[in-house]
């Protein structure tokens, strides 16, 4: 409901309270969370909000007691060429459908939409057995080569989302292009992929999410511990003997930051990124 | 640029994806329904699967896990979609007035949903620590002896709705959206009409975003009948089972007892799951979503 700010009223002032109330829910945990991470194992224990003295040093031991650098360096081996796989490619499939009238073209499209639908785990099983077939279950490669074909699930989200901002780029562009003797590739490489850089930035970020956030993916394709990401890492700490909440929660800070400061930074493209999605109607 | 030869290059552009879709999706569900049909040790080659036809669904049917895992995650997905679809509104709502600070407040909102869900996960373990988690001791100050929460199969899948409303925070995103797409002049109609606040909510904030609503609800149904990391992590299951949801029911099939042939069946079954329901919604649609184009034809 919008009304304007001339009338600041009893309702408004009601709804801000409520506002500041709601923020105080989301941030206390949070902030008990940090709070916790610098907190002595004692205290943990007690129930002060706030640590006697801060323990900066859990995060250093946090990062010894798990091998925190050697799951950073491979959450970061998978990360990047999905990132690269997954835009590129999406890029280009969303040029595709945005430019071209091949035979076709309809069906295809629709049935991208409907993978969209389709829940994982009905792929899930014979994809895992396809790569232990061709031996690479234990290695990166599960995780990263599906990035590279318009991506597993959410590439036919991506795909879509490049499209709707493809087709709103004037065809006049391109084609004056196509006049002066560029080629399909030029077009795509020179003017429309430069021209979708908002789009792009968004589906990047939201690859960078997925991957930093995912959990069943390493969970079923990574047995031995040293290839173990950041986010199944976390986890294993928490199976093992006897544990320190102190550093279990600066490891989990540790895990949340990169999210966090990315999103702070790119929040627009994050919130507009998502708001496209809710045009996808009916 | 409307020739067939260059128009043919267009199956180039779409290539990596026309190739992933064979791959990684119709091939699999191909494979996928096979398996379903038949028992398999992956130990030994495609070779030594077996046909056995409705074999699997016979015994699905006869599985007490899997109806308490059906059970679980419907009442998951009963009671949390409704739930925050009502508060991701109201939240949206109220973000949605313009005021100073409201960028700030939407921040806040937002900033869950991108943390790690395994992050969440262990942060919630221990606020919902029975002795010095910081949830029974904000209940305390009311004097509430608060349950052990992920210890007690009472609470336990309670405990994982509460944590799931503290993230909801890309949904009121999408519900943003949705209110800022109703027309200013329609609230002043209904100002000058005399509607006080809660009639105008009724009359134009709800029929107009019931397209957002209708997209949340598909997306909440899907997300609920996925869920897994939260459980996976916090309770694997337990205690008790009360909170073996349907998709860790099937991962501990497939990835713990190796029985591919019976978790196919089972993600055939979700599938189906799934489809009814988003039909389900997809043909009420016409009785309550109303699209504001519509009016003008």
């Amino acid at each position: 409901m919008q009304t304007s700010l001339r009338k600041f009223n009893l309702s408004q002032w009601l709804a801000l309270l409520i506002l500041i109330a709601g923020s105080a829910i989301v941030l206390v945990p949070l902030l008990w969370t940090v709070s916790t991470s610098l907190k002595t194992p004692a205290e943990v224990f007690g129930n002060s909000f706030f640590p006697q003295k801060w323990i900066w040093s859990n995060y250093s031991d946090a990062v010894r007691a798990i091998p925190f650098f050697l799951f950073l360096r491979n959450t970061l081996i998978i990360l990047v060429p999905v990132m690269i796989g997954t835009v590129f490619t999406g890029a280009l499939c969303a040029y595709g459908f945005a430019r071209f009238n091949f035979r076709g073209k309809q069906t295809l499209f629709l049935i991208l939409l409907a993978t969209m639908m389709l829940p994982s785990q009905v792929t899930l099983i014979p994809t895992f057995l396809l790569f232990k077939q061709v031996g690479l279950t234990n290695s990166f490669l599960p995780l990263i080569l599906p990035a590279f074909f318009g991506g597993l699930g959410g590439g036919a989200f991506n795909i879509f989302l490049i499209r709707q901002f493809m087709r709103g780029i004037p065809r006049e562009l391109d084609e004056s292009a196509f006049v002066d003797g560029a080629n399909r590739w030029q077009i795509f490489i020179r003017i429309m992929a430069p021209l979708s850089k908002a789009p792009l930035i968004a589906v990047s970020i939201f690859t960078f999410m997925g991957v930093w956030n995912d959990f069943q993916g390493p969970l079923i394709y990574l047995n031995s511990n040293e290839k173990y990401t950041l986010a199944l890492g976390l986890s294993m700490f928490k199976g093992m003997y006897n544990v320190e909440w102190n550093m279990l929660m600066a490891a989990t800070i540790l895990i949340m930051l990169p999210a966090l400061i990315l999103f702070f930074i790119a929040q627009k493209y994050f919130i507009e990124g998502i708001s496209i999605s809710s045009a996808i109607k009916g | 640029m409307n020739n067939s030869k260059s128009d043919r290059a267009g199956y180039l552009f779409i290539l990596p994806w026309l190739l992933g879709l064979i791959i990684f999706t119709l091939g699999p569900m191909i494979f996928s329904l096979i398996l379903s049909f038949s028992k398999w040790d992956v130990i030994t080659g495609v070779e030594s699967i077996q046909y056995v036809g409705l074999d699997n669904f016979k015994a699905i049917f006869h599985d007490p896990l899997f109806y308490q895992s059906l059970k679980v995650t419907f009442i998951f997905a009963l009671v949390s979609v409704p739930l925050f679809q009502v508060a991701s509104i109201l939240i949206a709502v109220l973000l949605n007035m313009r005021s100073r600070g409201m960028k700030f407040f939407r921040l806040i909102y937002f900033m869950p949903s991108v943390i790690p869900a395994v992050a969440t996960s262990m942060m919630w373990v221990m606020i919902f620590n029975p002795e010095y988690g910081i949830l029974n001791e904000a209940l305390g100050w009311f004097g509430i002896q608060g349950p052990a929460w992920l210890q007690d199969p009472n609470y336990a899948l309670g405990a994982l709705i509460v944590m799931g409303l503290w993230g909801v925070g890309n949904t009121i995103i999408i519900y943003l959206s949705g209110l800022q797409g109703v027309p200013e002049d329609l609230y002043e109609a209904g100002e000058l009409d005399g509607a006080g606040i809660f009639r105008r909510f009724f009359s134009i904030t709800l029929p107009l975003i019931t397209p957002t609503i209708f997209f949340n609800l598909i997306m909440g149904i899907i997300g609920g009948f996925q869920y897994f990391t939260q459980a996976f992590v916090m309770t694997n299951g337990g205690p008790l089972n009360s909170t073996l949801f349907y998709n860790l029911y099937l991962y501990n099939k497939a990835f713990i007892e190796f029985d591919m042939g019976y978790a196919s069946a089972l993600s055939w079954i979700l599938f189906i799951i799934i489809l009814l329901f988003t039909l389900l919604v997809i043909r009420s649609s016409s009785f309550w979503v109303y699209y504001q184009g519509d009016d003008r034809d």
